[in-house]
């Protein structure tokens, strides 16, 4: 048994104490307390309209990383980053799933003609989408989590509900460009929240790539390749 | 009635509970405090900046396993702590307002660059996607200048109103040899992907919010400009089929298979041509 005194807010050298031991607990809630003071809202950042540059709408960073219950840095970072993780996994299920979806569509001849140029879109981006479905994935496990292996599951009726409607490439182009547009918002409102170093540099390589997919999109279906002074969120999704 | 030794088994029982508290815990403050680093008189490091952060990981994951081996790690002082440690290192002002500086410096070139270019008669006169491009590209350029110096001053920092020194350099020595648009696109890609990865690369160091979301909200477009340029180059060398492809809205069926990747060489953006924050901050 250890006789270490045990301090109490009552007085000096307290000593082994029923009372002293209940004091401390108060002492405990303390400590929950100063994790729980600095979990406010997750900044937001606002669209852009016109040429307005977006703010985070708050001077601090995201404390949804704090959430009470910080867990050691790992390649993930905090529990925030590994939820924005887990999302940001599943919209690659889903763009993943619908690439393929498209070109299966394209295979069996019911998008009609398909360009070259678009079936090398098709391909490429799938295979993107995936390299980055597998670094997340690669984020969670290494910190414990499961890998995700399911879109959202409204986003996904949502796009199904699309691509019900897809008779040619240019349907098919327009959902990707939906799709693609949704993931670079949504990459682009996380990035501020983010903690851990290697979270943000790995959701603004992706953001990167699917907003110059987004260019390509555009310019295939007849429209400027970069309408955008400043990127925009206001096409993000979020955890439903 | 009062089972007093079974009392006194579990009394006994919390004491030495917290005592193992108490004593992790002032390991773990120790530390912290030892944690605490001065905030540098001079523009702080990036690389001081990423040893603490190291640090601050490593000290974290040792009280965590120290508080876990006590059985305190969900407790509340226990996750406190962890999240304390496991704040990043203030990056602090300085190294955000040389961030923007330096942004600010890429967007200046950008801007001239660009108006260069318009003034070259293979561009003021030739393909009309390629010189809108060109205009608006500009005109956006501008408009990420001006933001970056407002956001410069927000933070107290003074407006960097010089081009970036490097690049500029490097514009000097090639314009003389810009004999066609394949030269230009070449120049002009070269320059968005050093925003591009510049902004990307300092995203992680800066640590102001709105710093973050409007370096982001810049790079989601410089990193079109570059896609762009990228296709536009592959068309320019197709010779006088491809430059007639630059076209909006183009024939999407004649585009040559590549048109459909090559302004996505990487699944992953690498920042490669990243510049330090320290590159274009005022002097």
């Amino acid at each position: 048994m250890n006789n270490e005194p045990i301090p109490t807010t009552d007085g000096p050298g307290a000593g082994s104490t029923r009372r002293g031991f209940l004091t401390l607990l108060g002492v405990g809630a303390a400590g929950a307390a100063l994790a729980a003071c600095s979990n406010s809202p997750a900044p937001t950042t606002a669209a852009a309209g016109g040429s307005a540059p977006p703010s985070s709408g708050s001077s601090t960073t995201s404390t949804k990383a704090m959430g009470g219950s910080s867990a050691p840095t790992t390649a993930g970072g905090s529990n925030g980053d590994l939820d924005t993780a887990a999302f940001a996994a599943s919209l690659e299920v889903l763009a993943v799933g619908t690439y393929g979806a498209a070109l299966d569509a394209a295979t069996a001849g019911k998008l009609g003609d398909v360009p070259p140029a678009v079936a090398e879109f098709a391909t490429t981006a799938k295979s993107q989408h995936q390299a980055a479905l597998d670094k997340w994935n690669g984020v969670l496990t290494s910190a414990g989590k499961p890998a995700v292996t399911q879109p959202p599951a409204k986003l996904k009726a949502t796009v199904d509900g699309e691509f019900a409607k897809v008779t040619d490439v240019k349907g098919a182009a327009g959902l990707a460009l939906m799709l693609e547009q949704i993931a670079a918002a949504t990459y682009l409102k996380a990035i501020p929240t983010l903690r851990s170093k290697d979270a943000i540099e790995l959701a603004g390589s992706i953001n990167v790539v699917d907003a110059q997919h987004v260019a390509v999109l555009l310019f295939v279906l007849g429209m400027y390749p970069v309408p955008d002074v400043f990127a925009k969120t206001d096409k993000a999704a979020s955890p439903s | 009635m009062l089972n007093e030794p079974a009392l006194e088994g579990l009394l006994e029982e919390s004491q030495d509970l917290h005592a193992d508290a108490m004593r992790e815990t002032r390991r773990a403050l120790q530390r912290l405090a030892e944690l605490h680093h001065d905030v540098p008189l001079d523009l702080p490091d990036p690389d001081h900046i990423e040893a603490i952060n190291t640090e601050r990981q490593e000290t974290q994951s040792r009280v965590a396993t120290s508080l876990a081996g006590a059985g305190l790690l969900t407790a509340g002082i226990a996750t406190g702590l962890l999240g304390v440690i496991a704040s990043p290192a203030h990056a602090d002002k300085p190294m955000d307002i040389q961030i923007l500086q330096t942004a600010t410096s890429l967007e200046l070139l950008a801007v001239a660059t660009y108006e260069a270019a318009l003034g070259l008669p293979f561009i003021a006169n030739g393909n009309p996607v390629v010189k809108k491009f060109a205009e608006e590209t500009m005109k956006q350029h501008g408009e990420h200048r001006m933001a970056f110096a407002a956001q410069t001053k927000t933070l107290g920092g003074k407006e960097q109103t010089q081009p970036n020194a490097k690049y500029l350099a490097v514009v000097e020595q090639t314009k003389p040899s810009l004999a066609g648009p394949a030269d230009v696109v070449k120049l002009a890609a070269t320059l968005e992907e050093v925003a591009t990865d510049t902004y990307l690369k300092n995203l992680a160091l800066l640590d102001d919010s709105d710093s973050k979301a409007l370096m982001a909200s810049v790079m989601g477009v410089e990193c079109q400009h570059l896609a762009v340029l990228r296709a536009v180059g592959a068309l320019v060398a197709g010779g006088d089929a491809g430059i007639a492809l630059i076209a909006i809205p183009t024939d999407a069926a004649k585009l040559p298979a590549a048109a459909g990747s090559v302004a996505f060489p990487a699944p992953f953006e690498e920042p490669n041509m990243a510049s330090p924050p320290e590159e274009g901050a005022v002097k």
